[in-house]
């Protein structure tokens, strides 16, 4: 052979090596638009159908009529969530890069220990403190809870953008007599949108795909998730597959979505977030 | 920087008597940049305070409470002493779920790293298709957790799942297996769900390291005749060992906390071959309602994350010194 021959042959081993790879990684998803077509019949026929088998909207239509609140609130919970993560993070990334204060490295250090602290932990002491303050089953407790994944992130990779600023800028805004907060926010915030539109994308696709504190903080009553709703469906001997497909289909759509719209922030925020030294 | 103009102007203050009016002025002016960096911190304490710090004070107060149902509806209950510790480590369950989160914590490391440092060389090459498979490999990260437990207990399915028809058509197996119900294949069936969800960051992080090594470098190990396996082990791996350990550290920190993948797939059975820490700890509280059980056993997870810490601060030191030199 060749060099020439030698690595358009390589070449071709690493486009075969990808497709096996994406193959493992699509194979899942693909699985679940399909079942979600499937009829009852087929999917409890003892068979794995590769391809549609026969397929029917009976699923959609279970789920469209019991899911669609349950999307809403998921909908209501993923922008409470990116709300939250901004109004608490953007203004302290803002201070902890630019502003030299005694607290930045407790701070700093404090974030990225509060990353560490498994969910579990924070679930059991936060039902029995909402319970106490009757926070318990309401919007605003599961919002604050699901920040608890979006809000450390969020800071720390808004405070690596932030230092990417030049100080000439805030100076020449105080120059022109321009207060603290008006630099921030008329200044500082605009130059600063991908980031902040990456962590808005993290933090909503947090609150939309929690599971944990929507199984603690709420009684399952009048807020229920998508998450949520796709676990009732499972029962241990009879679950309705079905309409947990066509649900979990629902659940997969925002990060469809993001993937499309937002990939560039997306692939940003996964790197940025973890290498922070 | 801002603190160190701030005392030198506070010095030319009091040293200079004709410049003093605008040394005080200028004094000022940076009080006041303190206070409003203050401002800007103080929803994000608040925020840490409520959600972070008081969660974890008060989980230790419960594991030293003597809880029961009708002590939820109060904010404390009698004192237990180390009745809820001793509990745990006596009852089985609560071991097993330790060993086991040691297990699955350790195998999906493993998996993770390799296929993900694979993944990640691989795409360091150039051929057709790297950029469509760079940005699809993300695809299992961004999925609500519960929606991949529902998907792969669909695939894993004793009957009509996908994973045995597949062995069956290819004939490497006559008959299915009983993947999620036999207590011996459970928790590495959960296992490999895992290892599924989490390359996608090992190959992120390991890439965008890789992507970072100057190619004169690994030029020269090319010159010094140095095979790929060589160049790999001797040059790259070296180059890249920070990112490697920060990657394994955060891996580690996401695997011990694993919750929601485990309660879709297997809900801790078949007879708890599935059951960790996280899992068990929302049995002990949310199930039987033993919340101070379920503290105690949440304070071992939390001691088993926060090993990791001092490493993790030391690691990203970086980030903490660039906030007192002020920019990177």
């Amino acid at each position: 052979m060749t060099r020439l021959q030698r690595s358009r042959a390589l070449r071709m081993l690493c486009t075969l090596a990808t497709v096996a790879a994406l193959v493992v990684v699509m194979f899942p998803v693909y699985a679940v638009v399909v079942a979600s077509f499937e009829s009852t019949e087929t999917l409890f026929s003892g068979n794995y159908y590769w391809l549609p088998h026969a397929a029917t909207l009976d699923n959609y239509r279970t789920v469209i009529q019991a899911q669609s609140g349950n999307v809403l609130t998921s909908l209501i919970v993923g922008t409470g969530t990116a709300a939250l993560a901004l109004v608490v993070a953007v203004p302290a990334a803002y201070a902890l890069a630019k502003y030299q204060l005694r607290v930045t490295v407790v701070i700093v250090s404090s974030l990225l220990i509060c990353q560490i602290v498994p969910s579990i932990v924070l679930a059991t002491s936060l039902f029995i403190v909402f319970h106490w303050i009757h926070f318990v089953n309401t919007y605003p407790g599961l919002i604050i809870a699901d920040g608890t994944y979006a809000i450390p992130f969020a800071i720390l990779v808004l405070r690596a953008f932030f230092f990417s600023l030049p100080n000439e800028v805030m100076q020449a805004s105080r120059v022109d007599g321009a207060s603290e907060w008006q630099t921030f926010y008329r200044i500082v915030v605009p130059l600063a949108r991908s980031a902040v539109i990456t962590v808005a994308v993290f933090a909503f696709l947090n609150g939309w795909g929690d599971f944990i504190f929507a199984l603690t903080v709420l009684n399952g009553t009048n807020i229920v998730p998508i998450t949520l709703g796709i676990y009732t469906y499972l029962g241990n001997y009879s679950t309705q597959w079905g309409a947990v497909m066509a649900a979990a289909a629902f659940a997969m759509v925002p990060a469809a979505v993001m993937l499309v719209v937002a990939q560039r922030y997306i692939a940003n925020g996964l790197t940025a977030g973890s290498v922070v030294g | 920087m801002n603190r160190q103009r701030g005392a030198l102007a506070a010095g030319t203050a009091i040293a200079g008597s004709g410049a003093r009016g605008g040394g005080a002025a200028r004094l000022s002016a940076w009080r006041r940049r303190q206070l409003a960096g203050w401002l800007f911190l103080t929803p994000a304490i608040l925020y840490m305070l409520f959600a972070f710090a008081l969660p974890i004070i008060y989980n230790v107060m419960l594991s030293f409470e003597q809880t029961s149902p009708a002590t939820i509806a109060d904010i404390t209950a009698p004192y237990a002493g180390l009745a809820n510790y001793r509990f745990i480590l006596d009852d089985p369950t609560s071991r097993t779920a330790i060993v086991h989160t040691f297990e699955f914590t350790a195998g999906s490391l493993v998996g993770q790293f390799i296929i993900g440092f694979a993944l990640a060389l691989l795409f360091t090459l150039r051929f057709p298709g790297r950029t469509l498979g760079r940005s699809l490999i993300i695809v299992p990260w961004l999925l609500p957790l519960i929606v991949t437990g529902v998907i792969f207990k669909f695939l894993f399915q004793l009957e009509g799942g996908a994973v045995n028809q597949l062995l069956m058509d290819v004939g490497l197996v006559h008959h299915a297996i009983d993947w999620l119900d036999d207590p011996k294949l459970a928790l590495p069936t959960v296992l490999i769900a895992n290892i599924w969800l989490g390359v996608p960051f090992f190959t992120l992080l390991l890439y965008s390291a890789l992507q970072d090594v100057p190619v004169e470098v690994k030029e020269a190990a090319l010159m010094d005749g140095a095979g790929p396996w060589q160049r790999l082990r001797m040059v790259i791996v070296p180059m890249i060992l920070p990112v490697i350990e920060v990657t394994f550290l955060l891996g580690f920190v996401f695997t011990v906390k694993v919750f929601d993948l485990v309660i879709a797939l297997t809900g801790g059975g078949p007879a708890n071959a599935t059951q960790l820490i996280t899992t068990w700890s929302y049995n002990l509280s949310f199930e039987e309602f033993n919340f101070g059980q379920g503290a105690a056993l949440n304070n071992v997870l939390l001691v088993l994350a926060m090993i990791c810490s001092p490493l993790y601060l030391f690691l990203s030191r970086g980030s903490l010194r660039s906030s007192a030199g002020g920019g990177r």
